[in-house]
């Protein structure tokens, strides 16, 4: 395939690959870094992809394990400045987050990182059961088991944060 | 337990998010209602999963409108990525050169191109545009009387060479900040003199490299002074402005006596 015709597909997924990232970091500037990090990585290793992966789940593949990398790398080093005397976790810089008046918003914002990633592939980026396995390294099984348990603590947080009856009981 | 012939089967965990998702097809998403219909309480709660997957798409769906930097278009990082294979296979070709001409002057080409592909200290100017060009720096330690951040220093870099003294020409010390590089932990320590300009001053290991004589360099709009001594590596970084170079150059000139 010639350069250019590669570079528009990636082009075409930059949105996406964007939004990708955005939910994992949480941060836009974190957020592009990753994404250019997942580019140079994709780009380097564009000869020895299956053609029968598709584009995106592959790329989605490429960024995760770029964070998870990034993560052990900012351990390491919260590791070494506490050698050093100093606790960063002190110091960071609290997550500015949107607040919108929406309870599902909020009660995302407050499930575990894994169980929230999980959501937002499946529900809204709409990947497959078969590569959210593939992406996380587990059975299709367990992707399934892992998304009631999320669901139900999606709901269990947005109930608590709504403080209402639910609706659907006056239906009994 | 009512006969199977007119009972929908019990779905299995797969078909039940497929539902909640809306990927079941025609037929499988009758036959899940039907069972649904049955099972009253079980429906309550998937067709709750199933408004909040809606609502999480409707919240988290939109694609962000802010433009695509230019650094992340596929083609410039092409380029990018292009240049530094290039700059590693010169970097190859020097070493083989180096082994091929062996001796002192092979060592020499090896230090020239190693140079080549980074030039000395050039973490202490990253530091510099993260932290002397950013107004809201956050310190790990900040003077607040002569000689805080001496002492500061004094407790992660041991025996190093005493931080400059710029006061004469204005600049006074203002904070630490502690970084993590690949030679080891390293310090940057930057000077304010009151009227927006600053300088840093960057301590760490030296890299495998070893000690680096006493250089000057220009990176764009900054300007770096380094030399080595007493175990570390040291940098001045300022603007490339005269009178800021001429600081750093006679500090560094007076530190690496």
């Amino acid at each position: 395939m010639h350069d250019h015709a590669v570079d528009d597909q990636l082009r075409e997924m930059l949105p996406r690959l964007r939004r990708f990232a955005h939910w994992l970091t949480r941060d836009a500037d974190n957020a592009d870094d990753l994404v250019q990090s997942t580019l140079e990585r994709a780009l380097s290793r564009w000869n020895s992809r299956r053609d029968d992966t598709a584009l995106r789940a592959w790329l989605f593949a490429i960024a995760w394990r770029q964070f998870l990398d990034g993560k052990r790398r900012a351990r390491r080093r919260s590791r070494m400045l506490a050698f050093l005397g100093r606790d960063e976790a002190a110091t960071q810089p609290s997550l500015e987050r949107e607040v919108i008046a929406q309870s599902i918003v909020h009660a995302l914002d407050r499930l575990p990182e894994a169980q929230r990633h999980l959501l937002l592939w499946v529900s809204v980026e709409g990947l497959s059961y078969r590569e959210v396995a593939d992406l996380l390294d587990v059975p299709i099984g367990t992707v399934m088991s892992r998304l009631s348990r999320a669901r139900a603590a999606l709901r269990q947080l947005a109930d608590g944060e709504t403080a209402q009856p639910p609706v659907l009981r006056l239906l009994k | 337990m009512t006969d199977m012939n007119d009972s929908p089967s019990h779905p299995d965990e797969a078909a039940i998010h497929a539902y909640v998702d809306g990927r079941l097809d025609e037929a499988a998403r009758a036959h899940m209602e039907a069972w649904l219909d049955r099972h009253p309480d079980r429906a309550v709660e998937i067709r709750r999963w199933q408004r909040d997957a809606q609502q999480l798409r409707a919240a988290f769906g939109g694609l962000s409108a802010s433009p695509v930097s230019e650094t992340l278009d596929p083609a410039r990082i092409r380029l990018r990525h292009r240049q530094r294979v290039r700059a590693r296979i010169a970097l190859a070709a020097g070493l083989l050169l180096a082994l091929v001409v062996g001796g002192a002057g092979g060592w020499q080409a090896r230090e020239f191109t190693v140079a080549n592909v980074s030039p000395p200290m050039a973490d202490a100017l990253q530091a510099y545009r993260m932290f002397a060009l950013h107004p809201h720096t956050q310190f790990d330690a900040t003077q607040q009387h002569p000689g805080e951040l001496q002492a500061w220093l004094d407790r992660h870099f041991r025996n190093a060479a005493p931080l400059p003294d710029l006061g004469v020409t204005g600049f006074r010390p203002v904070g630490g900040r502690l970084l993590a590089t690949e030679s080891g932990p390293a310090a940057m320590v930057l000077y304010e003199d009151g009227q927006g300009r600053a300088i840093s001053f960057y301590i760490r290991p030296p890299s495998p490299r070893g000690a680096l004589p006493h250089g000057e360099r220009r990176d764009g709009r900054l300007a770096a002074a380094y030399w080595s001594g007493n175990g570390y590596n040291y940098a001045l970084v300022s603007r490339a402005d005269a009178p800021d170079m001429r600081v750093i150059r006679e500090a560094s000139l007076h530190s690496s006596i």
